[in-house]
Order: C-alpha cells, then structure tokens, then sequence
C-alpha cells in the first residue's frame, strides 16, 4: 500500500524533466525499480477490468488448480509498467498514446512476488508526421524467472 | 461446457463481457493500472489538439481494451486446462464515457509442435454501434498435460 500512496499520479508535475522524442536513444535502457506485487493491487486491477475468476480471488480454490495457489491475471504488466518505472520516465509524459502491444506470457505473477523490469526504446520513427516510439520490456520475478515480455507502440507528444 | 482442442474448429466464436465505459470506469482503471495519463482524465487538455489528432474530451485507456480481450481468453481458456500465451492489439478507434464495448474472438487456426498444441484467435473489440474500437490476435496453448479445472 505505501508503494501505491507514494506514487505520483499528477504527471504533470516535472514534465519537463522526461525525455522528448528526439532525446530518446533506442537501445538505451530505461531506469526501473523493483514493485511488490501485493493481493490488494491484483483485486483493484480485477475489479477494474472485471475479472472475476476465483483463480485471482480464493486461496482454497486456487491451490486445486495448476498453480497451486493465486496468480494475477496476464495483463497485471498493465499495472507493472508504471509501478516499476519512475516517476521521470518517458512513458508518463501528458499526451502519450498507445497505438498499440504486443505481450507474450511464461508464468504467472503471483501475489507478494518481487517483480523488476528490463525495458528500453527500441525503435524510433516518424510517420505521417507523428512520432513514434516502439519499447521493449520483460518482467521477472524475484527468482529471475520471466513473468512476461512485451512490445509498445506509443506516438509521443509534440 | 469446456471446449478441448481435437473439438475446436476454424470459425468457432468466443463472446467477451459486455463493458460499460464511464468517467468512473476510467477513473478505476487510473488508480489500478496507475496510468494517470490526462487524456483520460483532464477535460480542459483534451479540448486540445495532439499533432493531427483532436479527440473532443477524455477517452478510456487502449489497454483497458487489452485487459478486457485477455479476461475473454482466460475465462475461455482456464476451464479447458489451456494457457493464455500471447495477445497482440491494435487500437482502431478511441473509446469514450457512455460506450459499451465487448470483444469477440474467432478460432482462425490450430498447430501442433513438437512439445506441444496451440490455438490462434482473432479478436475484435466493437462499440455499442457495431464500430471497430480494437483488434488483434491470441495464442493459447493446450497443453499436452491438460489439467482442467
């Protein structure tokens, strides 16, 4: 909970500390931190979407399953992308649309799991005069296991 | 009853939720995705132009779009023993407060490697008027070693 109370949700605030477009060096990896994943953030991204399985919800039927115990939906990396950047990284600057993604998924994210990010820009390019940066991260938990990989298209604001 | 991969069939459908959009569904979405982006939030900006692109008030975030898409195929998947490896989106149109959108998907293909059985499903999510908001593409696996639930 403190994570989620320490966040910075005016991503207006140091705006113009985030690197633009054409500071953006594909390649470059981009600064991240490790997020606890904790049961409470898993329900509130569930109740966002409506995710209602009981895999995501009950501990008893959850270890009858393949898992043997609760995992976080696939598109928890939803959640994961802002909770394991900074506050300055590019991703947050105001008027950053997704045009759209691609994820793969290994195993599941599980509650209280130590996530870290590897991501950077990997690509840069206009077209039809907008800006546009691919990205590329992959999630792991604290035993170093891939959790999820995936691609971005985001055009940048001008 | 749960679908198994020698029964599936190129052209079989799977229905999504329906999905009521709202300023506060958005607003949700803000504090569980903690994407506080102000094109989904900020009324005055979004009375602005981005680029070429003027979108006339806040909209939902595209990834709201892709949580809804993956719910679909997990809901489907989970009851065969299947696992969800893979979804690509696009977004096609911007969705906003006061739309209802519900994704679909249609088996377009089954494939059997040398470890394993997956299925690739077209997926489309429409508005209340019929319209294109998103499509993509999922892989889920059938694993030999189904462990159904």
């Amino acid at each position: 909970m403190a994570q989620t109370q320490a966040f910075e949700t005016d991503f207006w605030k140091d705006a113009n500390l985030r690197k633009v477009w054409d500071d953006i060096v594909p390649g470059e990896p981009r600064k991240t931190i490790p997020y606890t994943l904790t049961k409470e953030a898993i329900e509130l991204y569930c109740k966002s979407v409506g995710e209602d399985h009981p895999i995501y919800f009950d501990e008893a039927y959850a270890k009858t399953t393949r898992y043997g115990g609760l995992i976080a939906p696939p598109s928890i990396h939803i959640l994961l992308m802002f909770s394991c950047t900074p506050a300055d990284d590019w991703m947050r600057s105001p008027g950053t649309v997704n045009a759209g993604q691609s994820w793969s998924y290994n195993i599941p994210a599980r509650p209280n799991d130590v996530v870290t990010l590897q991501a950077r820009a990997l690509d840069k390019f206009i077209k039809r005069e907008r800006l546009f940066v691919v990205h590329d991260n992959v999630f792991f938990n604290q035993k170093g296991d891939v959790i999820c990989s995936g691609r971005g298209w985001t055009i940048r604001p001008m | 009853m749960a679908t198994t991969f020698e029964k599936l069939r190129a052209g079989d459908a799977i229905d999504g939720p329906a999905f009521a959009v709202s300023r506060e569904s958005i607003r949700l979405f803000c504090d569980a995705s903690l994407d506080y982006n102000p094109l989904h939030l900020d009324d005055e900006y979004m009375k602005g132009s981005f680029g070429k692109t003027n979108f006339g008030g806040i909209i939902m975030h595209g990834m709201n779009n892709f949580g809804l898409i993956s719910r679909m195929i997990t809901d489907w998947a989970y009851p065969a023993g299947a696992i969800h490896r893979r979804l690509e989106t696009r977004w096609v149109k911007p969705v906003r407060p006061g739309d209802t959108i519900q994704p679909t998907g249609i088996i377009k293909a089954k494939q059997v490697t040398e470890k394993s059985r997956w299925v690739l499903i077209d997926v489309v999510v429409k508005n209340q008027t019929g319209e294109k908001v998103a499509t993509g593409e999922a892989l889920v696996e059938f694993p030999r070693d189904l462990f159904c639930q």
